[in-house]
């Protein structure tokens, strides 16, 4: 887009993002190096011979794809309903949904953990996909039925007089269509479950349900201010997310880049 | 077929008046007749399965919008998002008027009693405070890096795709994961002040966390590291949207790059500049993962939100009820500010169109 004309122009330019984009590598790069500290790989023989290590990234894992499946179903069948369906009083029920979207977590905190322990929840998956999911539906319902909105109806009227009902149009039409909007909802979703705090630490209090952000918590207390083997496990909980980001880079900023303009 | 969309868009605008009175109607069929029923809105709105499967005989002749009842396809995401969300609502906007520790059977009522504690507190207006600052170093800082590192990468600089990588990486990555860094980083004898002796800076050397006058600066400057991947992937993307040929037209007028980016590309892309500003600004309000594991709103309450504020109060000291009332506050902010800057956004929308 933008024109540098003439070599020395153009190197300084280069010395210029390089500079600036220094920075960003930097707690990388410190975080890698610092892990190696000391004893070396044997940082990682000791986190990696923990049997917590694997426990939170099961859980993790089990969180963040119930909630991914959880939101997608939501999210799939209002969007179709408010954009397709009739609904009276549908307007009213989107924007009850769009207030919620700058509902900060913490508010829900004080009833989520009385709530949770009042009814048995406390302590188990459900007790931090629920809240996850529900704060991320009026996000992913918003995108979702701008994009269904953009199905024609007639193509729907067209699938009724072929004889489908309105299940089957939902599955053979209006999700096959909306494949795109899938992903961004799937990428968005996860990184938001995946990367979750708060919930996990007030909600999940044993290493048996623990989620992997509790990680380096959890090993600060294990291996009493060894930073060294403490900076191994967040590298090796870092990983698959970037393992998972490169493979996949452009659906992620496209997913990530939705999920901030809303 | 031009009827049946008319009729499609008015049950959109009626809310639910037109498509209850022709479900009242039974089989009505024309958009001409189920609109006239739309008169008698509410009418004919039973509910029965009765008159939604005979909607569904009707179905192949009428626009699909008017015809079919969807009720259940809303309920689950009804049920789980605005009925837990509503419920934790209500029931924070009850316990905020409770002095409670969230165990004992009998809380004591005390009426406005925490909202008034609240706003003597000291601390939940320094709380409060910080996000303010937090909101306005972050938002301008990261937008301006954002828009720098776009301009840049536009500019057909070699390694792009590399940049533009480890530019993003930071927004994938989780802030609890990095919080041990960070803190290293940071530290007395961290790798900040290791940089700042071996450049010669070794008068800037600094604790830069266990110092409360830099604590806070530290924590924004994590979130600038956090985010600027976004605004840059955002800016990007709408730097690419602008006619190359109005940049060919105002370069042949003699306009350099610096007034390109700041006439042409920067006021093209304003719907991002508005989006990321609404989004700083609720996102100051909730910040909570760096200032907690970082910091932990401390030392001396430097670096306290208002989500390390509403957590200390009704986890760590168990005062739920006055957590709650903060949480109310909270909300009734979080709300309201979007809807003022949503308001203005399109004010000044409209008066730029």
């Amino acid at each position: 887009m933008f024109e540098v004309r003439g070599k020395g122009k153009r190197l300084t330019l280069q010395v210029i993002v390089t500079l600036m984009a220094i920075p960003y590598a930097f707690p990388i790069v410190v975080m890698v190096q610092g892990s190696f500290a000391g004893q070396g790989w044997g940082n990682y023989e000791a986190v990696l011979s923990r049997p917590e290590l694997p426990l939170f990234f099961r859980n993790s894992i089990i969180i963040a794809v119930t909630t991914v499946a959880l939101v997608y179903a939501c999210t799939m069948a209002a969007a179709f309903a408010f954009s397709k369906l009739h609904v009276r009083g549908k307007e009213i029920i989107f924007w009850m949904l769009l207030a919620c979207l700058t509902l900060p977590g913490a508010i829900l905190l004080p009833t989520l953990f009385s709530t949770t322990l009042k009814l048995g929840f406390y302590n188990t998956y459900w007790a931090v996909i629920l809240p996850l999911a529900a704060l991320q539906i009026p996000f992913t319902v918003l995108f979702a039925r701008t994009f269904v909105d953009g199905i024609p109806d007639d193509l729907l009227d067209a699938a009724r007089i072929d004889g489908l009902r309105t299940r089957q149009v939902f599955r053979y039409v209006i999700l096959p269509m909306s494949k795109p909007i899938a992903a961004t909802i799937v990428v968005l979703t996860f990184v938001q479950a995946w990367n979750e705090y708060l919930f996990p630490l007030v909600l999940l209090q044993e290493p048996s349900t623990q989620t992997i952000t509790q990680l380096p918590q959890f090993f600060i207390g294990q291996f009493s201010q060894d930073q060294t083997k403490v900076l191994a496990a967040a590298v090796i909980t870092a990983i698959p997310e970037i393992v998972v980001y490169l493979s996949l880079q452009k659906m992620f900023e496209r997913g990530l880049a939705a999920g901030a303009l809303k | 077929m031009a009827r049946i969309g008319a009729a499609a868009t008015t049950d959109r605008h009626t809310g639910g008046g037109l498509g209850g009175g022709s479900r009242g109607g039974g089989g009505s069929r024309g958009g001409g007749a189920s609109r006239a029923g739309g008169g008698s809105r509410g009418g004919g709105g039973s509910r029965g399965g009765a008159s939604r499967a005979g909607g569904g005989r009707a179905g192949g002749r009428r626009s699909y919008r008017v015809q079919r009842p969807g009720y259940a396809w809303l309920a689950p995401a009804v049920l789980v998002s605005i009925g837990l969300l509503y419920f934790c609502l209500i029931d924070t906007a009850r316990t905020s008027t409770l002095d409670w520790d969230g165990v004992s059977p009998e809380p004591t009522a005390v009426g406005a009693g925490n909202y008034v504690e609240l706003f003597q507190d000291q601390i939940f207006w320094r709380a409060l405070a910080h996000c303010g600052l937090y909101f306005v170093v972050t938002f301008s800082v990261q937008t301006t890096l954002g828009i720098a590192f776009a301009a840049m990468l536009h500019s057909r600089v070699r390694l792009a795709a590399l940049y533009k990588v480890i530019i993003f990486i930071p927004v994938v990555l989780a802030p609890a994961i990095m919080a041990p860094v960070f803190r290293q980083i940071f530290g007395a004898h961290g790798q900040l002040n290791w940089v700042l002796e071996h450049l010669g800076l070794g008068a800037l050397t600094h604790p830069w966390i266990a110092d409360s006058n830099t604590s806070l600066l530290v924590i924004m400057a994590l979130q600038v590291w956090e985010f600027t991947g976004l605004t840059f992937i955002l800016y990007y993307g709408a730097f690419s949207q602008v006619d190359p040929e109005t940049l060919e037209a105002a370069r042949l007028d003699g306009a350099g790059n610096f007034r390109s980016l700041l006439h042409i590309a920067l006021p093209s892309a304003r719907g991002t500049t508005i989006a990321l500003f609404m989004l700083s600004i609720i996102g100051a309000l909730k910040t909570f993962d760096l200032p907690f594991l970082v910091t932990a709103g401390g030392p001396n309450y430097s670096t306290e939100v208002m989500s390390t504020f509403i957590y200390r109060q009704s986890i760590t000291l168990a005062k739920v009820g006055y957590g709650a009332a903060a949480s109310i506050v909270l909300l009734v902010l979080a709300v309201g500010l979007s809807i003022l800057f949503s308001r203005l956004a399109r004010r000044t929308e409209a008066s730029h169109v």
